[in-house]
């Protein structure tokens, strides 16, 4: 399969590694950028998803997306360093559609809220970089049929304008 | 009016047990909801309401920060600080399940983990009942950030209050979990309404106010919301909220602060009553 060829609103089971991080990762990764520190991962060709799994007791836990327009100012940088799409839940900013154009990069989300039932797709999870921060640090995740439809294609087509409408017609109200 | 005790340890077993009900299952209001929507990811929605109470699993990773409202008589003592007792609740819970511990200190500089997911949120209220009522929130971040607060003028009228809330919501509705309950405060101060509008967020569907004008507005804002067709998932099928719930307060003459908060669809939130016990000897 080539993610890359997949159209706005396609749902697919995705099967195979993602790198999970979010806010603090992505911020530590840009300050190692700017130091010219190496970085502890290659994200060559990678998925990202943007999670901060829950404790792991008895071998248990839960994990699903967290807001991703948050982390619009990093996507630039995740893209420069060849990740190949990013994971997460509701709409982004013009911005980040723009780079998904410009780079041909595709924006999943996963079902928010949904943690318990994603968990059951999760083969394996293990700690990548950054333990300091706890939830936030980098894990690398094998999942297995894991849901995702495609918010953003590498058009730059967006899931979020077509499903909303303001009843007048207007973007200013 | 003699003095009458709340023990700690009551509090802390019988909270931590809801926090943890609240957690895992689905409330049944919200499972209607969920039963009857067919869009996106709704396979996955559902089956995930049935894996988190069967496996003892959380619906969702971000088990979020707690928030308390506890309405006291002013006889009664609790031993302890209330902050503390509600601290031992959430620790309790969170540290015996797979949940997460989302809270760092401090906000700006360290963020480094508590490790405990404390502090919570504690507001302590007195009234005039004979028993203790402790309502909680279990706050997810995403919707968090959707909180708003407008200091409208005096003469601004309800239309333009529905017009500043249903553009608040189309611009970041999506991003807060929907379908959202949505809690909004009136009056008070800045800080009032947005605890008032907390404090909305607590009520259930049908726990409705005594104030027929305040009910209409609720059902006309929630009614201009849904026509936003934000949906489930902000995928565009299904509510845009399940519910406005707004309470109000006294204001001065050069205000009219208009606080909103939002909550996932999830809609984790839980009410205890406690029966103080006469202390005889004091």
């Amino acid at each position: 399969m080539n993610l890359l060829e997949l159209k706005v609103g396609e749902r697919i089971e995705y099967t195979g590694a993602m790198i999970v991080m979010r806010d603090a990762a992505q911020r530590r990764i840009q300050k190692l950028l700017k130091e010219g520190s190496s970085l502890p991962v290659d994200l060559q060709g990678t998925i990202v998803f943007y999670a901060g799994p829950t404790r792991v007791v008895d071998g248990r836990f839960a994990i699903g997306p967290t807001t991703s327009e948050r982390m619009d100012k990093y996507l630039k940088m995740l893209f420069e360093l060849g990740v190949m799409a990013t994971v997460g839940k509701g709409k982004r900013s013009d911005m980040a559609k723009e780079l998904c154009r410009e780079y041909r990069r595709i924006y999943f989300v996963a079902p928010s809220g949904a943690a318990a039932a994603l968990a059951e797709h999760v083969e394996s999870i293990k700690l990548l970089a950054f333990e300091d921060l706890g939830t936030e640090a980098m894990y690398e995740i094998w999942v297995k049929n894991f849901p995702l439809i495609v918010a953003i294609d590498s058009a730059g087509n967006d899931i979020f304008i077509f499903s909303q409408t303001l009843p007048n017609g207007g973007r200013n109200a | 009016m003699k003095p009458s005790l709340v023990s700690h340890e009551e509090v802390v077993e019988r909270i931590s047990r809801k926090l943890i009900e609240a957690n895992n299952t689905l409330r049944q209001e919200i499972l209607q909801q969920l039963l009857s929507y067919d869009g996106p990811f709704s396979d996955v929605l559902r089956r995930n309401a049935e894996v988190a109470k069967s496996k003892d699993l959380p619906l969702c990773q971000d088990t979020g920060f707690v928030e308390f409202f506890i309405f006291t008589p002013p006889n009664v003592v609790f031993e302890k600080p209330i902050q503390e007792i509600c601290d031992e609740a959430v620790f309790k819970a969170y540290s015996s399940k797979p949940y997460r511990f989302s809270i760092v200190s401090d906000p700006l500089y360290q963020r480094r983990n508590t490790q405990t997911n404390t502090p919570s949120i504690c507001h302590v209220f007195h009234w005039n009942r004979e028993k203790v009522q402790i309502r909680f929130l279990i706050k997810g971040g995403g919707s968090e950030n959707l909180t708003t607060l407008f200091m409208l003028s005096p003469t601004s009228g309800e239309e333009e209050l529905i017009d500043k809330l249903v553009a608040h919501v189309y611009m970041h509705g999506s991003k807060g979990c929907p379908p959202l309950r949505i809690g909004v405060g009136i009056g008070g101060s800045a800080d009032k309404a947005l605890l008032l509008s907390k404090l909305a967020l607590t009520y259930a569907f049908d726990e409705e106010i005594p104030y027929p004008r305040y009910v209409e507005l609720e059902e006309k804002a929630l009614k201009k919301l849904n026509e936003l067709r934000i949906g489930f998932q902000g995928l565009g099928i299904g509510p845009t909220a399940f519910s406005v719930r707004i309470l109000h307060f006294p204001v001065h003459i050069a205000n009219l602060p208009v606080a909103v908060s939002f909550d996932c669809y999830l809609s984790r939130m839980g009410v205890v009553e406690f029966e103080p016990v006469r202390i005889e000897s004091w």
